[in-house]
């Protein structure tokens, strides 16, 4: 048998034997027979030595070029093999991906809060610092600088709690700006969100114990457009630009002007409903230019300065944001109510 | 307030329908509240008369009528035992409505045909007072002959409709119903048609029939009082029924309907009293005597004090002025000579009067929220004209009116330019003068100089805001433009408490806990349940005065039991397991005196029960929080007397405790209805807030390996593991950069009442790679330390 002979047995050999390669081991063992240090290419190669110098080359070139064509034919069915073994490994390793484990999850904030930050987000924005104060007022801050002097038949409507004649809990956060006003000079931007109390019976609808964020501009040539539009401005960034404010004429003994500002119903977004009682619009905010006086009573030259201030409930606003039909549910912290909230 | 439309046109017209008027007096200021339609509740009622009465074969109490209803004669079935032949009565036919959406309809009754109803009073929404006729029971009877299938709405005064307005508190003149008359007017554009009020009199003194004497103007500035002679007591007019009916006010008689209707048109509350029970025919305005006692018309007897004025006679007190009259001197059938009062009272005094006497009446109502004493003549002459009209008696000449500091008004100087800035609305002068004109104030105009002056009835005009809101209500808030703000910017943002206190919310939130609000008053017996020591600050609690119950009486001085309460809750609620927190003030009342405000200390509440929650959950949400504040802290032993004392901590700040922690006390939670093992930590925000460190410089990150050792140590079940750490970390020099225990083991291996405790030891050199030869030592120190202190031995 010449060597031409014996090379072509030899890649027919294993062009049969690769076709029964199933894994990658018995793969390696076929390169080793063929291409190892003792393989059969290898073999072929020490034969040369025997052969005639002159048909050397030729010869040793028809060796090389099996040897080649071995070694592509092997890498090819490796990486074949590879491929395979890859698959098939991490398809046993599969896992129930919908097999419920345990449950890891974040908590979140009250939705009273939830409202309330989005709010200040809002005001923040438009140069209005959030501050606060006690809870626990003098009678002077939450009601005589405010324009309520006792026995003043407005304070009727506040329902007070008292600790002492002059002590009381405050009926509104407006105490927080009658305190601004005092330390502060002019221009003023606050808000004042907090906890508010009044003699309320709890029921779903009214709870003794409420949150209010109240406002406070105070600047030479304020208006009651100024306060339009900023109020304009809220309600297009806390809901959506198609929100518009409506001003009723009203009375709050510390502005004057004062308006009920009614919001575009958000739910049937002013068509009626029964959110808004067929209105189409939902009172949200009491409002006004800063009653002349309660700037007097709270050292700040009214000749010169003119203000607006408003208010808004908070517990109000996410009850018609969340559809939260009753206001118990806010305060008592039962988890299947607040892990709704995100 | 309820208003009859009827009688409100009388003096000003609405020339659109109710649901446009609404909206139009709502934007100028006068809230419509609802409007009530009686008309349109009931329909297709009409007259008719009973032909015959015969009984119903097959009941006892059942009763076959024929009426006549003019066009024909229905058969009808009725229940009712005071029909007979001949009666006239309101028939609902076939197809009638009545109050309640009630249908009727042709059908049998116990299998004889009854084409529709006779109607009762109630059934209709007709009261006996404003149609007397048999009483509340059986069918109505008409008194007087109308035609057969006549409409029974004008006959019975309920073709009306009621218009339910919501009085602003500044705006006590728009209690009546010329004051909403005169804002409608306003609002239509149109005049306000008062009425000519002229009274014709017989002649006669005053004083022949009454000595009136006020001693306090201060506390009555204006009495007015008239005499009415030869009073025929008659039930009052259809028309003065059916105005008092549609505002809710009992008819009594005519001359108590007259004070009455003056009341609800004018706003003026008015007494009249039986002169013959008026002892000695005197009247006296004067405060209370020390000790003086009054029997009221409720018959209770009042002890009154001097600060509150009475009407009295020469010797004692005989009504509470502006509050409640005297029984004695009560209109009754027999009266013949009365005396109408009608007076100011100070809105303080009554309101302070009413507040003390537990009485509050319509009367007190509306002298507390202002009448003006400048209209009081024209409200008596009023009542004197009605008298006349209803010929219900004679009225005397002579008048007696008490009014010694008229009210007089001051004029407003105002700027139509200010006034035009402070609305963001350029309106112009004229346009001013128009709107006040038509709000009844006098106005001089003079280029930018305003000059106004509210009508007599006006007691909220004080200065140019108040004219600034006349003009703009008229003018229409809803002219107001949206401008954006001007002038130096502000910077905005939270305040660092509030910066502070989202942090801590973040922090909560994402260890898996779900903020809570509570509220801020408790019982003042469930800080009982925490097992306090008696002389525990926290059971000085801050009372209120006017609690709305005994669960509300007091702010609460921790926060523990409300989270106790809300865990609790869950609990019964078959929830398996809560996490909650609650950031709000406890109130320390402690070192108060009176007259202050106590100490608002803010308070981070943790709660929770359930799977995946244990101590040192608990304690790693807490330490990680304090890691957040960039605040070291140090566990103690031991919390609070509600915890657990072996499975409860304290964190300490330095030499401060900031935050305790632990499983709630058994008895604490038997108190609660808990459930086992609930756990509750309460940390203290002042504190974390003062302490806070911002990172002021990050650390280099390291250029040279670190190298780890384990180490095992067996040790006494009793031996704080964190003890150790803390000496390890102390022997392990500078080289040792962190210490963690990665395995605790009990067993039999290292024996009864001890424990293996295996730690990781990371040592690292800033400067260069460390060796064997550095570490050997200084872990030999280790190990000598924990020897030597602890008696631990290291593992073999």
């Amino acid at each position: 048998m010449n060597i031409q002979e014996n090379i072509d047995h030899l890649l027919e050999h294993l062009q049969a034997d690769l076709c029964e390669v199933v894994d990658s081991q018995t793969l390696e063992a076929l390169r080793l027979r063929v291409l190892g240090r003792k393989g059969e290419i290898t073999t072929l190669m020490r034969v040369l030595g025997q052969v005639p110098p002159e048909e050397r080359p030729a010869i040793g070139q028809l060796i090389n070029d099996a040897r080649e064509k071995a070694a592509g034919w092997l890498d090819t069915l490796a990486m074949r093999i590879a491929v395979h073994e890859r698959t098939e490994a991490l398809a046993r390793e599969t896992i129930d991906v919908t097999q419920p484990m345990w449950e890891r999850r974040l908590g979140n904030l009250h939705p009273i809060n939830l409202a309330l930050d989005e709010i200040l987000d809002v005001f923040t924005g438009m140069g209005f610092e959030a501050v606060e104060g006690p809870e626990v007022e003098l009678d002077l801050y939450n009601f005589e600088l405010l324009n309520l002097p006792k026995n003043h038949p407005s304070r009727d409507a506040q329902d007070t709690f008292y600790i002492e004649e002059n002590i009381v809990l405050r009926t509104h956060t407006s105490p927080v700006q009658a305190r601004t006003m005092l330390e502060r000079k002019p221009p003023i931007r606050i808000v004042c969100p907090g906890r508010v109390y009044r003699a309320d019976e709890f029921d779903a609808t009214h709870s003794p114990v409420f949150h209010q964020l109240e406002g406070l501009m105070i600047d030479e040539d304020v208006t009651m457009g100024d306060l339009k539009g900023t109020l304009d401005a809220f309600a297009k960034r806390l809901y959506d630009p198609d929100i518009a404010t409506r001003f009723r004429p009203s009375f709050f003994p510390f502005t004057e002007p004062s308006a009920e500002v009614d919001l575009t119903c958000v739910s049937c977004r002013g068509q009626g409903c029964r959110v808004c009682k067929g209105t189409g619009w939902i009172e949200v905010l009491g409002a006004g230019m800063v009653n002349p006086k309660v700037l007097e009573l709270c050292g700040i030259d009214s000749q010169k300065y003119s203000g607006f201030a408003f208010g808004m409930g908070l517990d109000r606003i996410a009850l018609l944001r969340y559809g939260v039909q009753d206001l118990r549910l806010m305060f008592e912290g039962d988890m299947r109510f607040l892990r709704q909230f995100r | 307030m309820k208003v009859s439309k009827k009688w409100l046109e009388q003096y000003a017209p609405i020339p659109m329908d109710l649901a446009a008027y609404q909206h139009e007096m709502i934007m100028r200021g006068t809230s419509v509240e609802g409007i009530e339609d009686m008309a349109s509740q009931v329909q297709n009622v009409i007259v008719g008369r009973i032909l015959s009465v015969t009984p119903h074969g097959d009941s006892d109490h059942l009763l076959i009528c024929q009426v006549d209803v003019g066009k024909k004669t229905l058969q009808i079935v009725t229940g009712a035992t005071n029909v007979s032949a001949g009666d006239l009565v309101p028939v609902a036919v076939d197809g009638a409505e009545l109050p309640g959406g009630k249908q009727i309809r042709e059908g049998k009754l116990r299998g004889v045909v009854s084409q529709g109803m006779l109607c009762s009073g109630p059934e209709l929404g007709v009261p006996v007072d404003l149609y007397p006729s048999v009483g509340e029971e059986g069918i109505l009877l008409f008194a007087e002959d109308y035609p057969l299938g006549a409409d029974v709405r004008p006959i019975l005064g309920i073709d009306d409709q009621v218009i339910d307005f919501e009085i602003l508190a500044n705006r006590p003149d728009c209690q009546c119903v010329w004051g909403v008359a005169r804002e409608t007017a306003a609002a239509m554009g149109a005049e306000f048609r008062k009425p000519h009020i002229t009274v014709d009199t017989v002649p006669g003194k005053i004083e022949d029939f009454v000595r009136i004497r006020v001693e306090d103007d201060t506390l009555c500035p204006r009495y007015v009082g008239r005499v009415v002679t030869n009073v025929r007591i008659a039930p009052s007019p259809l028309w003065m029924r059916a105005a008092l009916h549609a505002a809710g006010v009992r008819s009594i008689n005519n001359v108590v309907d007259i004070t009455n209707y003056v009341m609800l048109e004018t706003g003026h509350p008015m007494h009249a009293f039986d002169l013959s029970q008026v002892r000695d025919g005197a009247i006296v305005v004067r405060r209370a005597r020390p000790g003086e006692t009054l029997r009221t018309l409720d018959g209770k007897d009042r002890a009154l004090t001097p600060e509150m004025l009475v009407i009295a006679d020469n010797d004692r007190a005989t009504g509470v002025a502006g509050v409640m009259g005297g029984e004695e001197s009560e209109i009754a059938e027999g009266t013949r000579t009365l005396l109408f009062e009608c007076a100011a009272f100070d809105r303080t005094s009554v309101r302070v009067t009413s507040r003390v006497l537990g009485l509050r009446t319509e009367s007190s109502s509306r002298f507390e929220k202002g009448v003006s004493p400048a209209t009081a003549r024209e409200a008596m002459d009023r009542a004197c004209q009605l008298i006349r009209l209803l010929d219900a008696g004679d009225v005397i000449e002579g008048v007696y009116d008490n009014y010694p500091k008229p009210i007089e008004l001051p004029w407003i100087a105002a700027s139509v330019r200010r006034i035009s800035r402070r609305a963001g609305v350029d309106i112009p002068g004229e346009e001013m003068m128009r709107i006040l004109k038509a709000l009844h104030f006098d106005v001089k105009l003079k280029g930018d100089d305003l000059h106004a002056k509210a009508p007599a009835f006006r007691q909220d005009v004080e200065m140019e805001a108040d004219l600034c809101e006349e003009v703009l209500r008229f003018h229409g808030y809803e002219h107001l433009q949206p401008t954006t703000l001007r002038g130096q910017s502000t910077g905005g943002g939270k305040s660092p408490r509030i910066h502070a206190r989202d942090k801590i919310k973040r922090v909560l939130t994402a260890m898996g806990y779900y903020e809570a609000i509570s509220f801020s008053f408790v019982s003042p017996k469930i800080i009982e349940k925490l097992r306090l020591a008696g002389d525990d600050p926290r059971l000085n609690q801050l009372k209120l005065l006017n609690p709305l119950g005994e669960d509300t009486g007091v702010m609460r001085a921790s926060l523990a039991p409300s989270m106790l309460g809300m865990l609790a809750l869950n609990f019964s609620r078959g929830n398996d397991r809560a996490a909650l927190f609650e950031v709000a003030p406890v109130f320390d009342t402690s070192a108060r005196k009176p007259g202050e405000l106590p100490n608002e200390n803010w308070t981070l509440c943790v709660g929770g029960y359930g799977a995946a929650m244990d101590f040192y959950q608990l304690r790693d949400v807490l330490t990680e929080l304090l890691r957040q504040f960039g605040v070291a802290c140090r566990i103690v032993v031991g919390g609070q007397p509600y915890h657990h004392p072996g499975r409860s901590a304290t964190l300490m700040a330095g030499d401060l405790p900031i935050a305790t922690l632990g499983e709630v006390h058994p008895e604490v939670c038997d108190a609660f209805e808990l459930p086992r093992r609930p756990l509750l930590a309460e940390l203290n925000v002042e504190l974390l807030f003062a302490l806070e460190r911002a990172v002021d410089k990050v650390a280099p990150l390291p250029r040279f390996p670190a190298v780890t050792r384990d180490l095992a140590l067996v040790m006494d079940e009793q031996t704080p593991v964190g003890q150790v750490v803390e000496a390890i970390a102390e022997a392990g020099t500078s080289l040792l950069e962190r210490v963690e225990v990665f395995d605790v083991y009990r067993g039999a291996q290292v024996g009864e009442g001890k424990k293996s405790v295996a730690f990781s030891l990371v040592f690292r050199h800033a400067e260069r790679t460390l060796g064997d030869g550095d570490i050997g030592p200084v872990f030999e120190g280790i190990v000598r330390v924990c020897e030597e202190r602890f008696g631990a031995m290291m593992r073999g």
